[in-house]
Protein backbone atom coordinates (compact mmCIF):
# COMPACT_ATOMS: atom_id res chain seq x y z
CA UNK A 1 0.00 0.00 0.00
CA UNK A 2 1.29 3.45 -0.90
CA UNK A 3 2.03 5.61 2.12
CA UNK A 4 3.62 8.50 0.27
CA UNK A 5 2.81 9.57 -3.26
CA UNK A 6 4.36 12.54 -5.05
CA UNK A 7 3.22 13.61 -8.51
CA UNK A 8 4.94 16.35 -10.51
CA UNK A 9 6.14 18.11 -7.40
CA UNK A 10 7.86 21.40 -8.09
CA UNK A 11 9.11 24.04 -5.66
CA UNK A 12 10.28 27.51 -6.59
CA UNK A 13 11.41 30.43 -4.49
CA UNK A 14 10.94 33.57 -6.52
CA UNK A 15 12.41 32.85 -9.94
CA UNK A 16 14.67 30.08 -8.64
CA UNK A 17 13.46 26.51 -9.21
CA UNK A 18 14.63 24.25 -6.42
CA UNK A 19 12.69 21.11 -7.36
CA UNK A 20 11.18 20.25 -10.71
CA UNK A 21 8.66 17.53 -11.55
CA UNK A 22 9.52 15.01 -8.89
CA UNK A 23 7.29 11.94 -8.80
CA UNK A 24 7.60 8.74 -6.81
CA UNK A 25 5.62 6.39 -4.58
CA UNK A 26 6.79 4.81 -1.35
CA UNK A 27 5.08 1.70 0.01
CA UNK A 28 4.33 1.10 3.69
CA UNK A 29 7.27 -0.47 5.49
CA UNK A 30 9.92 0.58 2.99
CA UNK A 31 13.13 2.41 3.75
CA UNK A 32 13.75 4.98 1.04
CA UNK A 33 16.91 7.02 0.82
CA UNK A 34 17.25 10.35 -0.93
CA UNK A 35 20.69 11.15 -2.28
CA UNK A 36 22.09 14.03 -4.28
CA UNK A 37 24.69 16.76 -4.23
CA UNK A 38 24.45 19.80 -1.99
CA UNK A 39 21.74 22.18 -3.14
CA UNK A 40 19.86 19.49 -5.06
CA UNK A 41 16.62 20.10 -3.17
CA UNK A 42 16.69 17.17 -0.71
CA UNK A 43 15.77 19.15 2.41
CA UNK A 44 13.31 21.20 0.36
CA UNK A 45 11.62 17.95 -0.65
CA UNK A 46 11.14 17.16 3.04
CA UNK A 47 9.80 20.63 3.74
CA UNK A 48 7.30 20.24 0.90
CA UNK A 49 6.17 16.84 2.23
CA UNK A 50 5.66 18.41 5.64
CA UNK A 51 3.79 21.37 4.15
CA UNK A 52 6.41 23.87 5.29
CA UNK A 53 6.96 25.38 1.82
CA UNK A 54 4.50 26.10 -1.00
CA UNK A 55 4.64 23.70 -3.95
CA UNK A 56 2.88 22.75 -7.12
CA UNK A 57 1.92 19.21 -7.95
CA UNK A 58 0.49 16.69 -5.55
CA UNK A 59 1.65 15.14 -2.28
CA UNK A 60 -0.55 12.50 -0.66
CA UNK A 61 0.15 10.69 2.58
CA UNK A 62 -1.88 7.48 2.88
CA UNK A 63 -4.10 8.93 0.18
CA UNK A 64 -4.88 12.07 2.15
CA UNK A 65 -3.61 15.65 2.21
CA UNK A 66 -0.60 16.67 4.29
CA UNK A 67 -2.71 18.64 6.77
CA UNK A 68 -4.94 15.62 7.42
CA UNK A 69 -2.05 13.23 7.96
CA UNK A 70 0.65 15.39 9.58
CA UNK A 71 0.00 13.66 12.91
CA UNK A 72 1.17 10.41 11.29
CA UNK A 73 4.54 11.89 10.30
CA UNK A 74 7.57 11.98 12.54
CA UNK A 75 10.43 14.30 11.64
CA UNK A 76 14.05 14.64 12.69
CA UNK A 77 15.54 17.88 11.33
CA UNK A 78 19.06 18.19 9.98
CA UNK A 79 19.89 21.12 12.21
CA UNK A 80 18.82 21.39 15.78
CA UNK A 81 20.61 24.54 16.75
CA UNK A 82 20.05 25.72 20.30
CA UNK A 83 21.80 27.51 23.14
CA UNK A 84 23.69 24.66 24.77
CA UNK A 85 23.95 26.56 28.02
CA UNK A 86 20.17 26.51 28.52
CA UNK A 87 19.25 23.90 31.13
CA UNK A 88 16.72 21.67 29.38
CA UNK A 89 16.73 17.99 30.24
CA UNK A 90 16.07 15.22 27.74
CA UNK A 91 12.91 14.33 29.66
CA UNK A 92 11.68 17.90 29.38
CA UNK A 93 12.40 18.08 25.64
CA UNK A 94 10.43 14.89 25.13
CA UNK A 95 7.59 16.34 27.21
CA UNK A 96 7.44 19.40 24.93
CA UNK A 97 6.44 17.22 21.96
CA UNK A 98 3.04 15.83 21.16
CA UNK A 99 2.54 12.29 22.36
CA UNK A 100 0.14 9.64 21.23
CA UNK A 101 1.65 7.08 23.57
CA UNK A 102 0.72 6.23 27.12
CA UNK A 103 3.36 6.72 29.80
CA UNK A 104 4.46 3.07 29.83
CA UNK A 105 4.65 2.96 26.04
CA UNK A 106 6.74 6.16 26.09
CA UNK A 107 9.15 4.49 28.51
CA UNK A 108 9.39 1.48 26.17
CA UNK A 109 10.18 3.73 23.22
CA UNK A 110 12.87 5.53 25.21
CA UNK A 111 14.39 2.14 26.15
CA UNK A 112 14.23 0.94 22.54
CA UNK A 113 16.01 4.02 21.27
CA UNK A 114 18.39 3.90 24.25
CA UNK A 115 17.60 7.31 25.64
CA UNK A 116 16.06 6.01 28.88
CA UNK A 117 19.33 6.55 30.73
CA UNK A 118 19.64 10.07 29.30
CA UNK A 119 16.32 11.40 30.60
CA UNK A 120 17.87 13.53 33.35
CA UNK A 121 20.81 14.72 31.27
CA UNK A 122 20.85 18.26 29.90
CA UNK A 123 20.47 18.32 26.10
CA UNK A 124 23.38 20.74 25.89
CA UNK A 125 25.72 18.04 27.23
CA UNK A 126 24.71 15.34 24.74
CA UNK A 127 27.00 14.07 22.02
CA UNK A 128 25.88 14.26 18.37
CA UNK A 129 24.78 10.65 18.37
CA UNK A 130 22.90 10.94 21.66
CA UNK A 131 21.06 14.03 20.47
CA UNK A 132 20.02 12.26 17.28
CA UNK A 133 18.61 9.36 19.33
CA UNK A 134 16.69 11.83 21.50
CA UNK A 135 15.26 13.50 18.39
CA UNK A 136 14.23 10.10 17.05
CA UNK A 137 12.55 9.32 20.37
CA UNK A 138 10.59 12.58 20.19
CA UNK A 139 9.47 11.68 16.66
CA UNK A 140 8.44 8.16 17.71
CA UNK A 141 6.34 9.39 20.64
CA UNK A 142 3.81 10.51 18.01
CA UNK A 143 3.46 6.88 16.88
CA UNK A 144 4.05 7.93 13.30
CA UNK A 145 3.54 5.76 10.24
CA UNK A 146 6.16 7.70 8.30
CA UNK A 147 9.48 8.90 9.68
CA UNK A 148 11.47 11.60 7.90
CA UNK A 149 15.17 11.82 8.79
CA UNK A 150 17.19 14.68 7.35
CA UNK A 151 20.89 13.70 7.22
CA UNK A 152 20.67 12.10 10.64
CA UNK A 153 24.23 10.77 10.63
CA UNK A 154 25.97 14.05 9.83
CA UNK A 155 28.28 15.04 12.64
CA UNK A 156 28.36 11.50 14.06
CA UNK A 157 31.43 9.25 13.94
CA UNK A 158 31.52 6.01 11.93
CA UNK A 159 30.67 3.72 14.83
CA UNK A 160 27.86 6.03 15.93
CA UNK A 161 26.47 6.19 12.40
CA UNK A 162 26.56 2.38 12.11
CA UNK A 163 24.67 2.03 15.39
CA UNK A 164 22.24 4.65 14.24
CA UNK A 165 21.40 2.87 10.97
CA UNK A 166 21.00 -0.41 12.85
CA UNK A 167 18.48 1.32 15.12
CA UNK A 168 16.54 2.58 12.09
CA UNK A 169 16.52 -0.92 10.58
CA UNK A 170 15.27 -2.30 13.90
CA UNK A 171 12.46 0.27 14.09
CA UNK A 172 11.53 -0.46 10.49
CA UNK A 173 11.32 -4.21 11.11
CA UNK A 174 9.72 -4.11 14.55
CA UNK A 175 7.10 -1.43 13.90
CA UNK A 176 6.68 -1.62 10.11
CA UNK A 177 7.71 2.02 10.15
CA UNK A 178 8.23 3.60 6.74
CA UNK A 179 11.42 5.62 6.74
CA UNK A 180 12.47 8.33 4.32
CA UNK A 181 16.05 9.33 4.93
CA UNK A 182 18.33 11.94 3.36
CA UNK A 183 21.86 10.65 3.27
CA UNK A 184 25.21 11.39 1.67
CA UNK A 185 26.53 7.90 2.39
CA UNK A 186 26.00 6.00 -0.83
CA UNK A 187 27.57 2.82 0.54
CA UNK A 188 25.11 2.83 3.46
CA UNK A 189 22.20 3.55 1.13
CA UNK A 190 23.24 0.62 -1.04
CA UNK A 191 23.03 -1.83 1.89
CA UNK A 192 20.28 -0.26 3.84
CA UNK A 193 17.58 1.17 1.62
CA UNK A 194 14.77 -0.60 -0.26
CA UNK A 195 14.41 2.34 -2.63
CA UNK A 196 16.71 5.17 -3.58
CA UNK A 197 15.63 8.54 -4.93
CA UNK A 198 18.34 10.48 -6.72
CA UNK A 199 17.73 14.19 -6.78
CA UNK A 200 19.46 17.01 -8.53
CA UNK A 201 16.57 19.46 -8.78
CA UNK A 202 14.94 16.89 -11.04
CA UNK A 203 14.58 13.26 -10.27
CA UNK A 204 17.60 11.49 -11.72
CA UNK A 205 16.64 7.99 -10.59
CA UNK A 206 14.20 6.02 -8.49
CA UNK A 207 14.24 2.35 -7.63
CA UNK A 208 16.05 -0.36 -5.66
CA UNK A 209 19.68 0.73 -5.13
CA UNK A 210 21.20 -2.49 -6.51
CA UNK A 211 19.56 -1.96 -9.89
CA UNK A 212 19.43 1.83 -9.92
CA UNK A 213 22.77 3.03 -8.61
CA UNK A 214 25.22 2.41 -11.43
CA UNK A 215 28.15 4.49 -12.64
CA UNK A 216 26.06 6.30 -15.25
CA UNK A 217 23.47 7.34 -12.67
CA UNK A 218 26.13 8.48 -10.21
CA UNK A 219 27.83 10.52 -12.92
CA UNK A 220 24.52 12.07 -13.96
CA UNK A 221 23.79 12.88 -10.33
CA UNK A 222 27.12 14.22 -9.15
CA UNK A 223 28.58 15.28 -12.49
CA UNK A 224 31.90 13.50 -11.98
CA UNK A 225 33.36 10.32 -13.33
CA UNK A 226 32.78 7.81 -10.57
CA UNK A 227 32.67 4.06 -10.52
CA UNK A 228 30.72 1.94 -8.10
CA UNK A 229 32.72 -0.91 -6.54
CA UNK A 230 30.83 -3.61 -4.71
CA UNK A 231 32.64 -4.87 -1.59
CA UNK B 1 11.55 50.69 57.65
CA UNK B 2 8.36 48.61 57.82
CA UNK B 3 6.12 51.63 58.60
CA UNK B 4 6.77 52.81 55.08
CA UNK B 5 4.61 49.91 53.87
CA UNK B 6 1.57 51.75 55.17
CA UNK B 7 2.00 54.45 52.55
CA UNK B 8 -0.10 54.03 49.40
CA UNK B 9 2.82 54.95 47.10
CA UNK B 10 4.85 52.09 48.57
CA UNK B 11 1.95 49.63 48.38
CA UNK B 12 1.37 50.52 44.73
CA UNK B 13 5.07 50.20 43.99
CA UNK B 14 5.42 46.82 45.69
CA UNK B 15 2.27 45.32 44.11
CA UNK B 16 3.43 46.49 40.67
CA UNK B 17 6.99 45.37 41.37
CA UNK B 18 5.81 41.89 42.42
CA UNK B 19 3.81 41.37 39.21
CA UNK B 20 6.51 42.83 36.99
CA UNK B 21 9.20 40.75 38.70
CA UNK B 22 7.20 37.59 37.92
CA UNK B 23 6.17 38.39 34.36
CA UNK B 24 9.47 39.93 33.21
CA UNK B 25 11.37 36.90 34.48
CA UNK B 26 8.97 34.38 32.91
CA UNK B 27 9.04 36.16 29.57
CA UNK B 28 12.78 36.67 29.92
CA UNK B 29 13.34 32.90 29.84
CA UNK B 30 12.01 32.84 26.27
CA UNK B 31 13.76 36.07 25.33
CA UNK B 32 17.08 34.49 26.30
CA UNK B 33 16.22 31.08 24.77
CA UNK B 34 15.30 32.74 21.48
CA UNK B 35 18.13 35.30 21.73
CA UNK B 36 15.74 38.24 21.51
CA UNK B 37 17.42 40.71 23.84
CA UNK B 38 17.79 43.20 20.98
CA UNK B 39 14.09 42.82 20.14
CA UNK B 40 13.18 43.79 23.70
CA UNK B 41 15.49 46.78 23.63
CA UNK B 42 14.14 47.81 20.24
CA UNK B 43 10.52 47.63 21.38
CA UNK B 44 11.33 49.63 24.51
CA UNK B 45 12.85 52.43 22.44
CA UNK B 46 10.19 52.33 19.72
CA UNK B 47 7.41 52.63 22.29
CA UNK B 48 8.53 56.20 22.94
CA UNK B 49 6.25 57.03 20.00
CA UNK B 50 3.28 55.66 21.95
CA UNK B 51 4.21 57.53 25.10
CA UNK B 52 4.67 60.78 23.18
CA UNK B 53 1.30 60.37 21.45
CA UNK B 54 -0.32 59.62 24.79
CA UNK B 55 1.04 62.84 26.29
CA UNK B 56 0.12 64.82 23.18
CA UNK B 57 -3.48 63.59 23.30
CA UNK B 58 -3.65 63.98 27.08
CA UNK B 59 -4.62 60.36 27.48
CA UNK B 60 -2.98 57.42 29.29
CA UNK B 61 0.57 57.28 27.81
CA UNK B 62 1.22 53.81 29.27
CA UNK B 63 -1.85 52.35 27.57
CA UNK B 64 -1.00 54.00 24.24
CA UNK B 65 2.60 52.75 24.54
CA UNK B 66 1.39 49.23 25.17
CA UNK B 67 -0.83 49.38 22.09
CA UNK B 68 1.99 50.75 19.92
CA UNK B 69 4.41 48.12 21.20
CA UNK B 70 1.97 45.33 20.31
CA UNK B 71 1.62 46.74 16.79
CA UNK B 72 5.40 47.06 16.39
CA UNK B 73 5.82 43.48 17.62
CA UNK B 74 3.45 42.12 14.98
CA UNK B 75 5.11 44.24 12.28
CA UNK B 76 8.54 42.88 13.26
CA UNK B 77 7.22 39.30 13.30
CA UNK B 78 5.71 39.67 9.83
CA UNK B 79 8.71 41.48 8.34
CA UNK B 80 11.08 38.80 9.66
CA UNK B 81 8.99 36.20 7.87
CA UNK B 82 8.37 37.96 4.58
CA UNK B 83 11.34 40.20 3.88
CA UNK B 84 14.89 39.17 2.99
CA UNK B 85 16.44 41.04 5.90
CA UNK B 86 18.09 39.74 9.03
CA UNK B 87 16.19 39.94 12.28
CA UNK B 88 18.63 42.57 13.60
CA UNK B 89 18.02 44.77 10.59
CA UNK B 90 14.23 44.55 10.91
CA UNK B 91 14.35 45.38 14.62
CA UNK B 92 16.79 48.19 13.92
CA UNK B 93 14.35 49.70 11.41
CA UNK B 94 11.45 49.63 13.85
CA UNK B 95 13.60 50.73 16.80
CA UNK B 96 14.93 53.82 15.07
CA UNK B 97 11.75 54.84 13.25
CA UNK B 98 9.67 54.38 16.42
CA UNK B 99 12.04 56.61 18.38
CA UNK B 100 12.12 59.15 15.57
CA UNK B 101 8.30 59.30 15.53
CA UNK B 102 8.38 59.77 19.30
CA UNK B 103 10.88 62.61 19.11
CA UNK B 104 8.84 64.27 16.35
CA UNK B 105 5.62 64.03 18.36
CA UNK B 106 7.36 65.42 21.43
CA UNK B 107 8.54 68.41 19.42
CA UNK B 108 4.92 69.04 18.35
CA UNK B 109 3.86 69.11 21.99
CA UNK B 110 6.27 71.94 22.72
CA UNK B 111 7.80 72.80 26.09
CA UNK B 112 9.49 70.53 28.59
CA UNK B 113 7.63 67.34 29.64
CA UNK B 114 9.11 66.20 32.94
CA UNK B 115 6.77 63.20 33.10
CA UNK B 116 8.56 61.88 30.00
CA UNK B 117 11.65 61.23 32.11
CA UNK B 118 9.60 58.54 33.87
CA UNK B 119 9.51 56.70 30.56
CA UNK B 120 13.22 57.13 29.99
CA UNK B 121 14.33 56.15 33.50
CA UNK B 122 11.21 54.68 35.16
CA UNK B 123 9.49 55.94 38.27
CA UNK B 124 7.56 53.19 39.97
CA UNK B 125 7.19 55.29 43.12
CA UNK B 126 4.96 57.73 41.20
CA UNK B 127 2.71 55.07 39.70
CA UNK B 128 -1.03 55.73 39.71
CA UNK B 129 -3.67 53.20 40.76
CA UNK B 130 -5.01 53.12 37.19
CA UNK B 131 -1.58 52.08 35.99
CA UNK B 132 -1.28 49.49 38.76
CA UNK B 133 -4.57 47.89 37.67
CA UNK B 134 -3.47 47.96 34.02
CA UNK B 135 -0.15 46.30 34.86
CA UNK B 136 -1.73 43.72 37.21
CA UNK B 137 -4.40 42.91 34.61
CA UNK B 138 -2.10 42.62 31.60
CA UNK B 139 0.62 41.04 33.71
CA UNK B 140 -1.76 38.34 34.91
CA UNK B 141 -2.85 37.62 31.33
CA UNK B 142 0.78 37.29 30.28
CA UNK B 143 1.58 35.01 33.20
CA UNK B 144 -1.38 32.76 32.32
CA UNK B 145 -0.36 32.77 28.64
CA UNK B 146 3.19 31.70 29.49
CA UNK B 147 2.25 29.05 32.05
CA UNK B 148 -0.43 27.57 29.76
CA UNK B 149 1.83 27.48 26.70
CA UNK B 150 5.38 27.16 27.99
CA UNK B 151 5.95 23.71 26.49
CA UNK B 152 4.70 24.80 23.06
CA UNK B 153 6.69 28.03 23.31
CA UNK B 154 9.85 26.19 24.30
CA UNK B 155 9.56 23.75 21.39
CA UNK B 156 8.77 26.56 18.93
CA UNK B 157 11.76 28.57 20.12
CA UNK B 158 14.05 25.52 19.90
CA UNK B 159 12.96 24.52 16.38
CA UNK B 160 9.99 25.95 14.51
CA UNK B 161 9.81 23.08 12.00
CA UNK B 162 9.61 20.51 14.80
CA UNK B 163 6.96 22.60 16.52
CA UNK B 164 4.91 22.74 13.33
CA UNK B 165 5.14 18.98 12.82
CA UNK B 166 3.96 18.56 16.41
CA UNK B 167 0.75 20.40 15.60
CA UNK B 168 1.69 23.81 16.98
CA UNK B 169 0.32 26.81 15.06
CA UNK B 170 3.72 28.42 14.82
CA UNK B 171 2.75 31.70 13.12
CA UNK B 172 0.05 32.42 15.70
CA UNK B 173 2.21 31.46 18.64
CA UNK B 174 5.16 33.47 17.38
CA UNK B 175 2.99 36.57 17.00
CA UNK B 176 1.52 36.05 20.47
CA UNK B 177 4.98 35.61 21.98
CA UNK B 178 6.25 38.77 20.34
CA UNK B 179 3.21 40.75 21.50
CA UNK B 180 3.55 39.30 25.00
CA UNK B 181 7.22 40.32 25.15
CA UNK B 182 6.44 43.78 23.81
CA UNK B 183 3.60 44.42 26.26
CA UNK B 184 5.71 43.12 29.16
CA UNK B 185 8.64 45.32 28.16
CA UNK B 186 6.48 48.44 28.07
CA UNK B 187 4.99 47.62 31.47
CA UNK B 188 8.50 47.08 32.77
CA UNK B 189 9.47 50.55 31.56
CA UNK B 190 7.37 51.94 34.40
CA UNK B 191 9.95 50.51 36.81
CA UNK B 192 13.19 50.77 34.89
CA UNK B 193 12.52 53.04 31.94
CA UNK B 194 13.39 52.57 28.30
CA UNK B 195 17.10 52.65 29.07
CA UNK B 196 17.24 49.81 31.61
CA UNK B 197 14.15 47.63 31.14
CA UNK B 198 16.03 44.94 29.22
CA UNK B 199 18.04 44.31 32.37
CA UNK B 200 15.09 42.63 34.08
CA UNK B 201 14.57 40.36 31.09
CA UNK B 202 18.17 39.26 31.17
CA UNK B 203 19.72 39.40 34.64
CA UNK B 204 17.34 37.09 36.58
CA UNK B 205 17.52 34.44 33.85
CA UNK B 206 21.28 34.61 33.43
CA UNK B 207 21.60 34.32 37.21
CA UNK B 208 19.17 31.40 37.36
CA UNK B 209 21.08 29.58 34.60
CA UNK B 210 24.04 29.34 36.95
CA UNK B 211 22.19 27.11 39.38
CA UNK B 212 19.18 25.66 37.53
CA UNK B 213 19.46 22.04 36.35
CA UNK B 214 16.23 21.87 34.36
CA UNK B 215 13.89 24.12 32.40
CA UNK B 216 11.28 24.04 35.13
CA UNK B 217 13.91 24.98 37.70
CA UNK B 218 15.10 27.76 35.39
CA UNK B 219 11.60 29.26 35.21
CA UNK B 220 11.02 28.99 38.97
CA UNK B 221 14.47 30.30 39.90
CA UNK B 222 14.27 33.18 37.41
CA UNK B 223 10.95 34.29 38.88
CA UNK B 224 12.29 34.03 42.44
CA UNK B 225 15.38 36.06 41.58
CA UNK B 226 13.33 38.56 39.56
CA UNK B 227 10.87 39.19 42.38
CA UNK B 228 13.61 39.47 45.02
CA UNK B 229 15.56 41.85 42.77
CA UNK B 230 12.62 44.16 42.15
CA UNK B 231 11.22 44.22 45.69
CA UNK B 232 14.64 44.57 47.32
CA UNK B 233 15.53 47.23 44.77
CA UNK B 234 12.41 49.26 45.50
CA UNK B 235 12.86 49.08 49.28
CA UNK B 236 16.57 49.90 49.06
CA UNK B 237 15.97 52.87 46.78
CA UNK B 238 13.32 54.28 49.19
CA UNK B 239 15.49 53.67 52.27
CA UNK B 240 18.54 55.38 50.81
CA UNK B 241 16.79 57.85 48.47
CA UNK B 242 18.36 56.40 45.32
CA UNK B 243 17.01 56.16 41.74
CA UNK B 244 14.79 53.06 41.80
CA UNK B 245 15.53 51.67 38.33
CA UNK B 246 19.30 51.83 38.69
CA UNK B 247 19.13 50.37 42.22
CA UNK B 248 17.11 47.39 40.98
CA UNK B 249 19.60 46.70 38.19
CA UNK B 250 22.59 46.91 40.51
CA UNK B 251 20.96 44.60 43.06
CA UNK B 252 20.28 42.19 40.22
CA UNK B 253 23.93 42.35 39.21
CA UNK B 254 24.92 41.79 42.83
CA UNK B 255 22.80 38.61 42.98
CA UNK B 256 24.37 37.44 39.71
CA UNK B 257 27.87 38.09 41.08
CA UNK B 258 27.14 36.16 44.29
CA UNK B 259 25.78 33.17 42.36
CA UNK B 260 28.67 33.24 39.89
CA UNK B 261 31.25 33.30 42.70
CA UNK B 262 29.38 30.55 44.58
CA UNK B 263 29.27 28.37 41.48
CA UNK B 264 32.97 28.87 40.73
CA UNK B 265 33.99 28.08 44.31
CA UNK B 266 31.74 25.03 44.38
CA UNK B 267 33.26 23.68 41.17
CA UNK B 268 36.75 24.24 42.51
CA UNK B 269 35.91 22.44 45.76
CA UNK B 270 34.34 19.56 43.87
CA UNK B 271 37.33 19.17 41.55
CA UNK B 272 39.72 19.34 44.51
CA UNK B 273 37.66 16.69 46.25
CA UNK B 274 37.96 14.41 43.19
CA UNK B 275 41.70 15.09 42.85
Amino acid sequence: MKILSLKNLSVSFGDKTVLSNVSFDIKTGEIAAIIGPNGSGKSTLFKAILGLVPFSGSIRISGHSIAEELHEVGYVPQYFDFDRTMPITVGELLSFTRRRTAHKESEEICKEVRVDLLVDKLIGTLSGGQLQRVLIAQALLKKPKLLLLDEPASGIDIEGAKAFYELIRHLNHEHNLTVLIISHEINTVYDFADQVICLNRNMVCFGPPHTTLDSATIEKLYGTKMTAHLH
Amino acid sequence: MLDILAYPFMQKALITGLFLGIVLSLIGVFVILRRMAFFSDGIAHASLSGAALGYLLNTNPLAVSIFFSAVFAVVIAQLEKRVKLSSDAVIGLIFTSGMAIGILLLSLGGGYRPELTTFLFGDILAIKWSEVFLIVGLGSMNIIFILWNYKRLALMVLNEDLAYVNGIKVDWLRNLLYVSIAVTVVMGMKVLGIILVSALLIIPIVSAKIIARSFHALMATSVTIGVITVLLGIMTSVRFDLPTGATIVLIGMGIFAILAIYSTLRQQLLSQGKG
